[in-house]
């Protein structure tokens, strides 16, 4: 396959020297804090005042973010309450599927903290232990309107180049997939090739590899194609017959 | 995943294949799967994947403080929380042998009907959503805001309440509020030929829902189900009126069927439903500022609140269908045991798979809504 150059974003690594690229940057995170996709994945019940948010009262479409189905296309990745376990893994497959820069919200106290479940055997209790949370909206649960706040916080930070929980995710790798080698245990795998990312972004620092990353490598088996469910299960016609 | 990364995986060729359908999927409800293998895409296998919701509820309740206990439960159904609040809240009272004063109850059932109104509206506005009708999602989910502005300024919360304790209702009603009761009804109301005519009668939702997911009497009745989703198989059972609890057996009201069972005759009768229950609330509405009295039956000091010994299954009717409550006390200031007997782990899992059977894929999503089953209570 032919190499291509994807443009690294503009402002990683050494800071620009030429004024014109600096303004030419600012406008990018104008544009790119003024139209933001969010992934439609309710976690928790927090979820509950996402559709008055996104809907007619509230309207959330006025300040440019907008539902978006898949995480390939999606900006914002939003944990809308306690995460179990089950979840948790999910969570993490789709946000490593997620292009970047890529932003995480942590809706409702049980992101921060466990709230109400902190003792619960089947939830995980702090998200920014596993992902980088760039901005966390507290409350049991949070009304639309701090929903809304929330998010016009995070275009605030965007436009200000602060929002870079991305960015922390390549360079501590190594200690994020410790803690979740240390839920799912030693044999824990993603798709994903996290540290190639970071030396493609140019972002691979001390951080990025370490001892959990070199289990990661040692555990690490080739994907396979998934077997299949269904033991039983007729079909209703004939195979074969479907071509003819 | 880099393009560098990606192998291709050669796979036979067929016409049968399988798909995972969730969590992450804007048709499904809430995070709830279902691996489903396909003909063409017409479903012949089905099996229900939940658990993502799981916080072991059942668990966390023996653990906590009775009274501690009335902040968790609203959390096991997120859209339909005031049920939760009050069967529990019935259970300890049974086990105490306590009385409720009438207001109270009253209040209860004021409350009971204005969450069965506004889970049915935000119900329309699901299905309405997977049969690609989104303007009535706008609508379902932008007047169940009045209702929960009500409830708001009722009780501080939105969602959660936190209102019904054991021994009544936290506090009375504020000046002035039922005739903003009134008020609110009167709106839905008028907005009802609107929905009719944009959802309910509109040939592309009749079309797709009529003889989608249709299920008979005699299956409902064996596989546990109940609320609207037995009654649209034509069974008037309604545990408001079978086994009255609170004040219902002194308020007048109909229980709408319909026969066909279909995804269509479910939703039709919660649109009945609606109608009945804000008749309902009406009636309370005349008969409230007669009922005088407390609203409270004191109770011991909450912290050191040993209950006696004792079981005890109190149930209610939820706009999902009959919701019951068995706890058991050793006499502790804990529960021994609390166990759930939520309407939709029946609904999502054993109906769902089978309703699933024989339907297109893009008819799965709108069987779901259709059995308005809530995933945070089937995982709980
Ligand atoms: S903070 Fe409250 S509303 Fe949010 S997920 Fe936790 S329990 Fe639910």
């Amino acid at each position: 396959m032919k190499e291509i150059d994807i443009p690294i974003e503009a402002s990683v690594g050494q800071s620009r020297t030429n004024p014109l690229a600096r303004v030419f940057d600012e406008l990018v995170r104008f544009c790119r804090s003024r139209s933001m996709f969010m992934l439609h994945y309710c976690t928790g019940c927090g979820a509950i005042e996402l559709p008055p948010a996104m809907t007619s009262r509230f309207d959330m479409e006025r300040l440019g973010i907008q539902p978006m189905v898949t995480p390939r296309q999606a900006d914002i990745l939003l944990i809308t309450g306690y995460v179990s376990i089950k979840t948790l893994k999910r969570v993490i497959l789709t946000y490593e599927q997620m292009g970047s820069p890529k932003y995480v919200i942590g809706i409702c106290s049980c992101t921060v903290n466990g709230g109400m479940y902190w003792q619960s055997y089947a939830t995980a209790k702090q998200l920014d232990q596993y992902l980088p949370v760039d901005l966390y909206i507290a409350g049991c649960m949070p009304r639309p309107e701090a929903v809304l706040e929330g998010m016009r916080k995070l275009m605030d930070r965007i436009r200000s180049d602060e929002a870079d929980g991305w960015k922390d995710y390549y360079r501590r790798y190594d200690w994020y997939l410790g803690n979740q080698q240390h839920l799912f245990g030693d044999d824990w795998q993603t798709p994903a090739d996290v540290i190639g990312e970071a030396s493609h972004y140019d972002l691979a620092g001390p951080g990025t590899e370490g001892e959990h990353t070199r289990l990661l490598q040692q555990c690490q088996k080739p994907l396979e194609p998934q077997q299949t469910f269904f033991q039983i299960g007729g079909s209703l016609e004939k195979k074969g017959e479907f071509h003819e | 995943m880099r393009p560098e990364n990606y192998q291709a995986i050669s796979h036979p060729p067929s016409n049968e294949y399988e798909l995972n359908f969730g969590p992450n999927h804007p048709g499904i409800e809430g995070n709830y799967a279902l691996k489903v293998k396909l003909h063409g895409d017409v479903v012949v296998a089905a099996r229900a994947d939940g658990g993502y919701l799981h916080r072991g509820f059942e668990k966390l309740m023996e653990g906590r403080l009775w009274i501690q206990n009335i902040a968790l439960v609203p959390r096991i159904c997120v859209p339909d929380p005031v049920p939760m609040e009050v069967c529990y809240s019935m259970a300890v009272e049974t086990l105490n042998d306590m009385e409720v004063p009438e207001r109270a109850q009253w209040l209860r059932v004021l409350q009971l009907e204005l969450s069965r109104i506004a889970a049915h509206l935000f119900t329309f506005g699901g299905h309405a959503a997977t049969t690609g009708m989104y303007t009535t999602m706008y609508w379902g989910v932008a007047d169940r805001d009045l209702i929960l502005d009500l409830f708001e300024e009722w009780t501080g919360g939105r969602v959660y309440h936190i209102y019904n304790i054991p021994g009544g209702v936290r506090r009375d009603i504020p000046e002035g509020f039922l005739d903003r009761v009134s008020h609110t009804m009167d709106y839905i109301e008028s907005r009802l030929p609107d929905y009719d005519n944009l959802f309910f009668t509109n040939q592309v939702f009749v079309d797709r829902a009529k003889d989608t997911g249709p299920m008979n009497q005699q299956q409902a009745l064996e596989w546990g189900v109940t609320g609207p989703n037995l009654r649209a198989t034509g069974l008037a059972f309604d545990v408001r009126r079978d086994d009255p609890y609170l004040v219902y057996d002194q308020i007048d009201f109909e229980i709408p069927t319909e026969a066909p069972g279909d995804a269509w005759a479910r939703t039709l009768v919660r649109r009945q439903e609606l109608m009945q229950s804000i008749h309902i609330v009406r009636q309370i509405v005349e008969k409230l500022p007669s009922v005088g009295g407390p609203v409270r039956t004191p109770i011991p000091n909450p912290l050191a609140w040993n209950v006696p010994a004792g079981e005890t299954y109190t149930r209610v009717e939820s706009s999902k269908g009959e919701l019951g409550y068995y706890v058991v006390s050793d006499g502790s200031d804990k529960p021994y045991r609390v166990h759930i007997r939520g309407p939709s782990s029946m609904h999502a899992v054993r109906v769902l798979e089978q309703l699933s059977l024989g339907a297109r894929l893009e008819d799965v999503a709108q069987i779901m809504f259709s059995l308005d089953a809530c995933p945070p209570e089937v995982d709980r």
